[in-house]
């Protein structure tokens, strides 16, 4: 389980993240939205030990991640690619399993574990340089996985791939979900945070905003669903808090109707209705 | 100890892995060494062996030997007294001492009687090459002596007089030799009166045609060779001088390839794996630094096996290993303090090449230390390059005692520990 409790941090005049308190159930993965600069990186760095809070506390199993014992039960996905390009991925699997002091029978079979996992099996001997950004994504999580880590804080793994590594990497965090590994998850995407995450968590300006399951969030944060109506009497749309019932109530007052549409409420609404629509770049 | 043997291996790795990086590194500095070394070493060549003479027979033909040295292109001679020119050697100023002792003008105007004219060399045993090259030369110069004699008829007429004289006194030649030279010399010295006479007026200075030098069985000189234990207060060799300098292109090489690849652990997050890991940053940056040194250990290990086994550089084992020592922590550490004070590769690449140039170009890496003005030399204490070809060069040609190299030892120790310690520092606070 990981607790964090309110745990803030500020880099000069910037608050990056505001007394922010989250509980994590082990074994589930929890989705940390928010837009660009919304203090997602900040808040996963600082719950799995790579920088220190100025306030707050953080345990993963009741220890401090920056623990030495804890930080092998860490597994960290950084944004960027963190990888030696020049070298092959065999090469910087090795070198990573070194770094955990990997006995030669554990690190060969764990290498190869990560390699089947992410599908890189065939292409272990080519440098890293000659793959394509999928590939790199997912050698990105293999290389984080070669100590069979408890925690995985995956930090944006999806952004920049194509559908096909996209969906390849959907499925090996719910086999690690599967696997029993906790999981944190922080996106850009709201279809992988309803797709995947137990747990959602809405951060803007530092602060944590909604957390929730997505049914809940939606219901809490979703507002009114839309409904469009075309009819004998012309276009009509209204927004309603009880689409089934205001719908049924308002067709049994018309004889035709051409086309008919319900919007419900989705996490993106609950994203936009609790960060607003003003562009963060 | 394991992960930070990791990182080393990993970093040596990455080194090798950039071709640019090799070059500069490995290739660059050797091709400076030899280049240099090359053109100091060939020009030097051209200018003629070094060699103080002393005349101490002062004849007509000691002179005549004297002027025909001068005259060679074989030598560059220096005329003064036999205590000066033995110093001059011993001193390393000049290559070889060349004595003509009393008596040399009478032996070099016999031609076939008495001793051949005796000349004394000395010269350090260790010059094995300029050696064998002066013997030679000096040869050359003793067969002139019958070019001397064969080209004059009256010249001819006095030596067969002079010799003939001294076979009829002479006590101990065999009576063999003695009645066979007594019939032929007289003979001989008839038939070039003969020739002689034939000869228009003047002509007999032109010379006459006995055949070739070569069937002469007897000697053009008799060189006695002295040894001289040579006082070594300067390079063996140009390579000497440009082995350092190569070596110090070398180091600056593999400080500007880890502080770039460090700074780009920071730029790709790798550094933050490696912060991720149950390892130290002390490892870390432990491991950073040992790949650097053990580059630079390795890259000082094939110049100075080359240096030795090619290009005839000598060193003091010991003392070069710890030049090597120092000046390794010397340059991990400016390779620390740079790569914590930048942010990005293109950064840490100019700051670190303009300041390791700067640094070279005063402290002795493109024009010897010993060559630069005083003014320059004054200056070039404020580089640590200086003070490591200093350290080089003590273990090389400056023939420094241990007491000597402790000046350069301790400062590049002390510059080495104090950058690391800033840079270690600063990549702590930036991490934090």
């Amino acid at each position: 389980m990981i607790e964090v409790r309110g745990i803030s941090k500020r880099y000069g005049d910037l608050q990056a993240v505001d007394n922010l308190s989250i509980t994590i159930e082990k074994g589930h993965i929890f989705g940390l939205l928010g837009p660009n600069g919304a203090g997602k990186s900040t808040t996963i760095s600082m719950m799995c030990g790579l920088i220190t809070p100025d306030l707050g506390t953080v345990q993963l199993n009741g220890e401090k991640p920056t623990d030495k014992a804890t930080k092998h039960k860490i597994g960290l996905i950084p944004q960027s690619i963190a990888l030696y390009e020049e070298l092959t991925a065999l090469d910087n699997l090795s070198f990573f399993a070194d770094l955990y002091g990997l006995s030669a029978k554990t690190k060969n079979e764990r290498m190869e574990w990560s390699l089947q996992f992410v599908g890189l099996q065939d292409r272990a001997k080519d440098t890293v340089s000659e793959y394509s950004g999928g590939m790199k994504r997912r050698l990105n999580l293999a290389a984080s996985l070669l100590h069979d880590p408890e925690f995985i804080f995956m930090d944006e793994p999806t952004a920049g791939v194509d559908p096909q590594s996209r969906n390849k990497l959907f499925e090996s965090v719910l086999e690690l979900k599967d696997l029993g590994k906790t999981i944190i998850y922080t996106t850009h995407y709201m279809e992988e945070a309803e797709k995947l995450c137990d747990r959602v968590g809405v951060v803007d300006k530092g602060q944590l905003l909604a957390l929730g399951t997505v049914d809940e969030l939606i219901e809490q944060h979703g507002g009114d669903s839309s409904v469009n109506i075309s009819s004998e009497q012309g276009e009509e749309s209204f927004m309603t808090a009880n689409p089934v019932n205001d719908l049924m109530a308002r067709l049994r007052e018309l004889t035709t109707v051409d086309n008919l549409s319900l919007r419900r409420p989705n996490l993106e609404t609950v994203f936009l209705n609790l960060t607003g629509k003003q562009l963060r770049d | 100890m394991r992960a930070v043997i990791a990182l080393m291996k990993k970093d040596i790795k990455l080194l090798f892995k950039d071709k640019m990086a090799v070059f500069f590194t490995f290739i660059f500095p050797l091709l400076f060494a030899f280049f240099f070394g090359s053109i100091f070493s060939s020009s030097g060549g051209a200018q003629g062996l070094k060699v103080a003479v002393t005349d101490l027979d002062q004849t007509e033909k000691s002179q005549v030997f004297v002027e025909q040295l001068n005259e060679a292109s074989e030598f560059r001679v220096t005329v003064t007294d036999e205590a000066s020119a033995k110093e001059l050697v011993r001193t390393g100023k000049q290559v070889a001492f060349i004595i003509l002792p009393e008596g040399f003008g009478e032996n070099y105007g016999g031609i076939f009687s008495g001793e051949p004219p005796e000349i004394l060399v000395g010269i350090d045993p260790a010059r094995k090459a300029e050696a064998g090259y002066l013997e030679g030369s000096l040869m050359k110069l003793g067969i002139k002596r019958f070019e001397l004699a064969f080209s004059d008829a009256n010249e001819m007429i006095k030596q067969l007089d002079f010799s003939i004289d001294d076979i009829q006194q002479s006590d101990d030649m065999p009576a063999e030799w003695k009645s066979l030279l007594s019939d032929y010399l007289p003979k001989f010295k008839e038939l070039t009166e003969q020739e002689l006479a034939k000869q228009p007026d003047g002509a007999g200075s032109t010379g006459l045609n006995f055949g070739s030098d070569g069937d002469n069985p007897m000697m053009p000189l008799k060189i006695t060779k002295e040894e001289v234990m040579v006082q070594k207060t300067g390079p063996r060799n140009a390579f000497s001088i440009t082995i350092p300098q190569g070596v110090i292109w070398a180091i600056m090489g593999c400080v500007i390839g880890f502080a770039i690849s460090l700074v780009r652990e920071k730029t790709l997050g790798t550094i933050d794996r490696l912060a991720m890991a149950p390892i130290s940053r002390t490892q870390i940056l432990a491991g950073k630094a040992l790949g650097c040194f053990a580059a630079q250990a390795m890259v000082v290990t094939m110049l100075f096996t080359i240096a030795y086994f090619i290009l005839d550089v000598r060193f003091d084992f010991i003392k070069l290993i710890l030049a090597v020592l120092a000046a390794g922590i010397c340059f991990v550490g400016v390779m620390m303090f740079f790569a914590s004070i930048t942010k990005t590769e293109q950064s840490v690449a100019g700051m670190t090449n303009a300041f390791l140039i700067l640094m070279g170009m005063i402290g002795g890496a493109m024009i010897p230390l010993f060559a630069m003005p005083g003014w320059m030399q004054s200056v070039s204490h404020i580089s640590p390059v200086k003070w490591a070809i200093l350290a080089f060069e003590g273990a090389i040609w400056r023939d420094f005692s241990y007491i000597e190299m402790m000046t350069p030892l301790a400062i590049l120790t002390a510059i080495g520990l104090v950058t690391f310690f800033i840079g270690t520092r600063m990549l702590k606070l930036k991490q934090a």
